[in-house]
């Protein structure tokens, strides 16, 4: 079942096209990302999603109901630019984050502290947000992101700018917030968490969707001629190879594009006659990323094509 | 226009400014300069009259000397010993070697200066002072009405005139000012009044620019830290901007009614007691209209301020494009400080009924005359009307503004985002 449902959007600023006819839908209990380039428009769609900004056209229901001012409360909204209150205290910020929110009381207080337990941050309730160092103010931000306990956790690039330690908190809340039956929207740049977190994507290309799904199928539909080995000696002979298509080298792992589906046993036969030493041959394996390159290229030869 | 997320934003900004270290130190130190600036001159005017002096009457002939005497005995410092009068019969050689031969005592100040009446004097009333510091106006304050009373006498003594006719000729022309009210008796006029319309035009201009800036900062910090998306996933534009502005003219309203307690219990009690000449004729109604426009005009010109921040993203561009605003809050100060001369002129008029002006110039007015009913709701309600303009016109610009960063826009897109769909 859908929760969210986003129809037909559209959005111009002046003579720039940032979002040119969106559609997609997010299931029940998902981790959802919208994947895309700098400036591919995944923030300003975020945005009509929090009702930041008004489409031009095109609409967004929740729960079968269009969003209104009401929707906000029970949303979590972590953009890609963030900041604090330098001067209030953290106890102060999360209550101000919290009733604007519609929520206050014994009850959010309580919770407050809890959450700033699990943080290790209990002795640093009445420290200004200024005094705090960055790591901190990160996890003050994020406590206050889902301190209202929101159904739906909308996150903007939440990786960036994250030390290790704090990637790794968030993404131990987003799995939990997932466990708990939150639906989870994400837009990263970053392929590699989107293909370890999301299970489905959206990818957006200067404001149109070009690719929606559930990750697994998208990638068993885009990884018939696809390989990925583990190797150690010397491939080099592959390329300029009529089978071959591209090659990426991701570092531990290649991925090999062939240009017939059939040619796979061939590729094997051909690495295993070259004295290549294989730790792991997988067909029909596909990257994230490599699916991105593909179709950011293939859209770019199409605005060639266009023109 | 009001719900429970405007009143959050609201909240925090009445806590922040109110428990902030400016407006604290502000409110406390701002009366206490207010009563610094009032006190100094009275002060340096009693500094300056117990100054004492030391004066050589040098005149070419005896016939003047007597009377002189004991005109000037009567001057309360000389009378007191601290001032020093000595009387020398010289021709104007003898003046010219007197002060070769005291050069030093003058400049050195052990003599304040010398007095000359030639024998001509006595027609023409011309005398000379030497001095280091000829201009000293106290000195010829003190003496000027002796040596004019022993000239002027001497002058008519034997015309055959009476007492009277020369105590008639000494006088100068004297104003007794009144003040005519339509409802009122004709009371004897005050300068308390005009002190406090400059003390009121005073409070109006530092407080709109005061409040206006800390707005404006507060706006360009939070585009600034980027926290404004946060709110903005809670709260709309427009509520954030009502319940900025709103927390901060609460403010700005509690710390003038802070200001005017002592202004409220001088007219209301009778703790304070103030010389005649400075009495007031100002009530309750003024002073309630005075706090009134006041949160009008603030609403008004925090609406301004906080639009300009919206524009910028540092405080630097911020500050370089408030100039228009600030001229709508000079421009008006200086018509108000102007009318203190004369209220009824016809700038004053028009700027006590026109948009923005009329919320500085009006009080002034009112403190100064009797302005008739009908001017005062046309004024109430061109400032509402402008209140509600600019906030209409501010909101539009404010939610494009807050969420562009980057390249600093220039005016001609600003007036594009009025018609932004957003």
């Amino acid at each position: 079942m859908n929760v969210l449902e986003v129809k037909n959007l559209y959005k111009s600023f002046g003579p720039i096209k940032a979002v040119d006819d969106v559609t997609f839908n997010v299931p029940q209990g998902s981790v959802f990302g919208l994947i895309g380039r700098n400036g591919a428009g995944k923030t300003t769609t975020l945005r009509m999603m929090m009702n930041i900004y008004t489409p031009d056209s095109g609409e967004i229901l929740f729960h079968g109901k269009p969003i209104d001012n009401d929707f906000k409360k029970s949303v979590g909204y972590l953009p890609e630019e963030r900041g604090l209150y330098k001067k209030m205290t953290v106890m102060d910020t999360l209550l101000f984050f919290a009733d604007v929110k519609g929520k206050s009381g014994n009850e959010i207080k309580k919770k407050a502290i809890e959450y700033l337990e699990k943080f290790d941050l209990a002795d640093r309730k009445t420290t200004k947000i200024q005094d705090l160092s960055k790591g901190n103010q990160q996890k003050i931000q994020f406590i206050a992101t889902i301190l209202h306990d929101p159904e739906f956790l909308v996150l903007d690039e939440p990786f960036s700018g994250l030390d290790p330690i704090n990637t790794d908190l968030l993404r131990q809340i987003i799995i939990e917030l997932r466990d708990k039956g939150k639906v989870i929207i994400f837009s990263t740049h970053l392929m590699d968490f989107a293909e370890k977190m999301c299970d489905y994507i959206t990818m957006i290309e200067q404001g149109k969707i070009i690719l929606d799904g559930k990750l697994s199928e998208l990638k068993t539909k885009y990884a018939k001629r696809n390989v990925s080995i583990n190797y150690s000696g010397d491939i080099s002979f592959l390329k300029g190879n009529p089978m071959i298509e591209s090659i990426d080298d991701f570092g531990n792992t290649t991925g090999i594009r062939l240009k017939e589906a059939s040619q796979i046993q061939g590729l094997l036969k051909l690495l295993v006659d070259n004295k290549v030493n294989i730790k792991k041959f997988d067909a029909n394996d596909i990257s994230l990323h490599e699916i991105f390159v593909l179709l950011a290229e293939q859209n770019a030869g199409k605005e060639v094509q266009n023109v | 226009m009001f719900n429970k997320r405007m009143l959050s934003i609201l909240k925090r900004e009445l806590k922040d400014k109110i428990l902030s270290r400016t407006f604290i130190v502000m409110t406390l130190l701002v009366p206490m300069f207010m009563i610094i600036i009032m006190a100094l001159p009275t002060y340096l005017m009693t500094v300056d009259k117990d100054e004492s002096f030391n004066i050589t009457v040098i005149s070419e002939d005896n016939s003047l000397t007597d009377k002189l005497k004991d005109e000037i005995d009567k001057i309360e410092s000389v009378k007191l010993g601290k001032s020093k009068v000595d009387f020398l019969i010289r021709d104007e050689n003898g003046l010219n070697e007197y002060i070769e031969e005291n050069k030093k005592d003058i400049l050195n100040e052990k003599i304040t200066g010398v007095v000359y009446l030639p024998k001509k004097s006595a027609e023409d009333k011309v005398l000379r002072f030497y001095s280091k510091n000829p201009n000293n106006k106290n000195v010829f304050d003190k003496l000027r009405n002796s040596l004019n009373q022993v000239l002027t006498d001497n002058y008519f003594t034997g015309k055959n005139l009476s007492k009277d006719d020369i105590k008639y000729a000494r006088t100068n022309v004297l104003f007794e000012t009144f003040r005519i009210s339509k409802d009122e008796m004709i009371k004897a006029e005050s300068k308390g009044n005009r002190i406090i319309s400059f003390l009121l035009t005073f409070l109006l201009y530092f407080s709109l620019i005061f409040m206006g800036t800390m707005v404006m900062r507060s706006v360009v910090e939070e585009k600034n830290n980027r926290i404004v998306e946060v709110i903005l996933s809670s709260v709309n534009s427009h509520d954030l901007m009502i319940g900025k502005i709103l927390g901060s003219a609460i403010t700005g309203l509690l710390q003038m009614s802070i200001w005017m307690t002592p202004l409220i219990l001088l007219i209301s009690t009778s703790i304070f007691i103030i010389p005649e000449e400075f009495a007031l004729q100002i009530d309750m109604s003024l002073i309630l209209y005075f706090l009134f426009n006041f949160f009008v005009g603030l609403i008004t010109f925090l609406g301004l301020f906080a639009t300009v921040g919206s524009i910028f993203d540092n405080d630097q561009d911020a500050q370089s494009g408030i100039w228009p605003i600030m001229m709508l809050i000079m421009i008006p100060f200086f018509i108000a400080i102007a009318i203190q001369q004369n209220p009824n002129n016809s700038i004053g008029n028009i700027a006590s009924m026109f948009p923005f002006a009329s919320i500085i110039v009006m009080p002034a007015k009112m403190t100064l005359i009797d302005v008739p009913l009908w001017q005062i709701l046309f004024s109430v309600a061109v400032n509402l009307a402008t209140m509600f303009g600019i906030f209409s016109l501010a909101g539009k610009v404010y939610r494009v503004g807050i969420l562009s960063t980057g390249k600093k826009p220039k005016w001609s897109e600003v007036i594009k985002w009025l018609r932004y769909k957003y």
